[in-house]
């Protein structure tokens, strides 16, 4: 069979192949690299031949062109400060501590983002010296970043303490949906707030769709009142909100791969499975589903207190114009409903 | 010594254990009838009944391994040696599986998934030891759909609380190009494709790397990127003959698959030489075009670092120290002020950013949040005749009744 040939070559090529955990190190660690922001000029100079080596992701570099080198003069070494910090993963400062970029973002220099990347030294099995990654509660700078993220969805569950005959609402109800061969529930909706409700014959009942916490709960006390009117002795006990879906964009391009390096304990990405980073937060407990192009999706907001949102965002995301956060104190920042 | 019980012959009482050979029997002395013989020591009170305790009731079964979970092991290791790999993570891979199959989230599931359990154990092994294995070959030795091994993979990623780290693309790279077949003549490959392996790894690798840099591999599959870039490595290392065959072809001649998305990467790639290859200054005569920089990706990775500063605006917003004998510096910031990332040629340079944002798909917004007051408190009264709009008239339900013959 024609796929089995690849692989059989690459099996007998695999047989001379490198050792992947004792391959040495390229390149000797910096000096540690006290990261008091704002970055004092002085650590420049040594920064920048750094910021010009090439990406040693794998430790058998050794035929990589490195004649670039000289082209990076003293005078570009600012230009290279102030680009984008993205290239995370190109600066190779084996020593730095990982913990370094939790804490407040001042955004004079990105120098700050791109400290953190730890790519070759990790690839190659061998353990820098770092200092284990904690979880820090983003930082709630006192200057705004302007980014609010905006509810797109909100699940909610209520009981309607009766058991309902699913037939007999669809029957009688114009906006309902039953196909008991596919789902056992009926699917109901509403104009206003525009949501949609999955309603089971135990009488417990789903809100899905709305787009704040107030609206939600009028939407699901709409559907009780819709089932009453049907005939049924339908009540509203314990509604809660489940989960709560917002979305926001940090306006800026995120180095996914320089990220799962930095806070490995935290995300997931896969670039052959999901285009976005899952990065499970827990302090806040969310989770947020990162993309390139710096729109982010935070769900699983379940609420048992403050929630900071997008603060934690960007203090995260190894921002060029990382313009520091405050903690979003808009539609994600309420305890749920008792 | 006399153990209790009643002989089922003769119903005497008087039963000796003795050894037939090397084998105990328990005889009864009157009648000689013997009850039972072979008997395993177990902790169950039926020996004290002195009946013979099955196997499968007895504790020897509680430390084999089901079937199940021999089968799967078995699969494991199979698959280690297939792939080479080192004894350790054999080892991992086969402890990973013991404790996911153990628990009912993977216990009870389909074999086909057990199946997959097993490959997903073996990947994982290898993506924490940082060995390159993509999802794709692994799914290939299994034939597997990869949305289902997507599904199991990210089950057991979660039920174990395995930290997987992120795939390397330079080792990828390297492996990737060993199944690449160029390197040694064959029948169906001419001699000027031939190409020397070293060579071109650090070729690609190059490419690869300023694809990086250039944020077209973020969030995309690695597969096509490294097809793509392995194609422009060895296309430049001899752009005379090669320079006419195209991709597909480049591929059937290495034996190696065309992914669909390579081509847009290759796309990409080629913008992104020709904007690098626009400031090479002993380039800025020639009219170059996709195919004709090909010849000129050794000079451009050379000075790429150069280049991508100078061919791409970094922020979108104006640089301020831009390359010097611009003229006179006062008009230097009020000319690049009010028009962003112009450069000292005049020309209005694209922004470096990944292409999602550079040519976003038109989306259909709805309106931005038009927080209607009205739902302030969610408590608000609800006015019957809104509810009743969702209500169906008797005439309504007669006539559905009719049309779907129900109740």
């Amino acid at each position: 069979m024609e796929g089995a040939s690849p692989l059989e070559r690459y099996l007998e090529s695999c047989s001379g192949q490198d050792d992947f955990s004792t391959a040495p190190h390229l390149f000797t660690p910096m000096s540690p690299y006290d990261l008091e922001l704002p970055i004092q000029t002085a650590e420049d100079g040594v920064f920048a031949p750094q910021l010009n080596q090439p990406k040693e992701l794998h430790t058998d570099f050794s035929s990589v062109d490195l004649s670039f080198l000289p082209d990076v003069t003293q005078d570009n070494k600012e230009q290279n400060l102030s680009e984008d910090g993205h290239e995370t993963q190109e600066e190779l400062d084996g020593s730095l501590p990982s913990n370094e970029d939790s804490g407040v973002f001042t955004d004079e220099s990105s120098l700050s983002d791109p400290g953190a990347a730890q790519p070759s030294p990790e690839a190659s099995g061998v353990c820098p010296p770092l200092t284990p990654m904690t979880p820090v509660t983003p930082a709630t700078s006192s200057e705004s970043s302007g980014i609010v993220p905006q509810l797109q969805n909100i699940v909610s569950t209520v009981n309607l303490a009766c058991k309902l005959d699913l037939k007999n609402i669809a029957l009688h109800a114009r906006n309902a949906e039953y196909n008991p061969k596919r789902f056992a529930a009926v699917i109901m909706r509403i104009r206003e707030p525009r949501t949609t409700a999955l309603i089971f014959s135990s009488g417990k009942m789903v809100c899905t769709g709305a787009k704040s916490e107030e609206q939600s709960r009028l939407a699901a006390r709409k559907y009780a009142r819709v089932v009453q009117k049907l005939g049924f002795p339908a009540k509203f006990l314990d509604f809660k909100i489940q989960n709560m879906v917002g979305s926001c964009d940090v306006r800026f391009p995120i180095r996914l791969e320089g990220l799962v390096l930095t806070h490995q304990q935290f995300s997931s990405y896969e670039p052959e499975l999901f285009p976005g980073l899952v990065y499970r937060m827990v302090k806040p407990r969310i989770v947020l589903l990162i993309f390139v192009s710096g729109k982010v999706v935070l769900t699983e907001v379940v609420l048992l207190g403050v929630v900071l949102g997008a603060g934690a965002v960007q203090s995260l995301s190894h921002g060029c114009s990382g313009k520091p956060l405050e903690a979003s104190q808009n539609s994600l920042c309420r305890v749920a409903p008792p | 010594m006399a153990a209790r019980g009643r002989c089922p012959e003769c119903g005497s009482g008087s039963l000796v254990e003795d050894a037939h050979y090397a084998q105990q029997q328990l005889v009864c002395a009157a009648c000689g009838c013997v009850l039972s013989e072979g008997l395993l020591t177990t902790t169950y009170t039926d020996e004290e009944h002195l009946r013979e305790v099955a196997y499968s009731q007895s504790t020897g079964q509680k430390e084999q391994r089901s079937r199940c979970l021999q089968r799967g092991i078995r699969r494991v290791q199979d698959l280690c040696k297939v792939l080479q790999l080192p004894a350790v993570f054999e080892e991992t891979a086969v402890s990973y599986f013991q404790r996911a199959l153990q628990l009912p989230a993977f216990h009870l599931v389909s074999l086909e998934k057990k199946e997959l359990l097993g490959g997903c154990c073996v990947f994982v092994t290898c993506r924490q030891h940082n060995w390159p294995l993509t999802m794709g070959s692994i799914c290939s030795l299994l034939y597997a759909k990869q949305d289902l091994f997507a599904s199991v993979y990210l089950s057991l990623q979660k039920e174990l609380g395995l930290s997987v780290p992120a795939l390397s693309l330079a080792d990828l790279v390297t492996t990737h190009l060993n199944s690449f077949r160029l390197f040694q003549p064959t029948a169906n490959v001419p001699a000027p494709f031939l190409e020397d392996r070293e060579k071109l790894l650090a070729r690609t690798l190059g490419i690869v790397e300023l694809a990086s840099e250039a944020w077209l591999v973020t969030g995309r599959h690695p597969v096509p990127i490294v097809t793509a870039a392995a194609f422009l490595a060895w296309q430049s290392l001899r752009p005379g003959p090669r320079l006419s065959c195209p991709l597909a072809r480049f591929c059937r001649l290495a034996g190696v698959d065309l992914p669909p998305p390579a081509h847009l990467r290759l796309k990409e790639l080629l913008e992104i030489l020709l904007g690098m290859a626009s400031q090479l200054s002993w380039l800025r005569g020639f009219r170059l075009d996709k195919k004709t920089v090909v010849k000129h990706i050794g000079d451009l990775l050379q000075h790429r670092v150069f280049l991508l500063r100078n061919a791409f605006s970094q922020d979108g917003e104006e640089q301020q120290d831009t390359a010097p004998g611009q003229g006179s510096p006062s008009q230097d910031p009020e000319r690049a002020c009010p028009s962003a990332g112009k450069r000292h040629g005049g020309r209005s340079l694209r922004p470096l950013l990944p292409p999602c944002l550079i040519h976003p798909r038109k989306r259909l917004r709805a309106a931005a949040p038009s927080a209607p007051a009205a739902a302030a408190t969610g408590d608000e009264p609800i006015s019957d005749s809104e509810i009743e709009q969702y209500l169906r008239s008797p005439e309504e339900i007669q006539a559905f009744r009719k049309a779907k013959g129900w109740l």
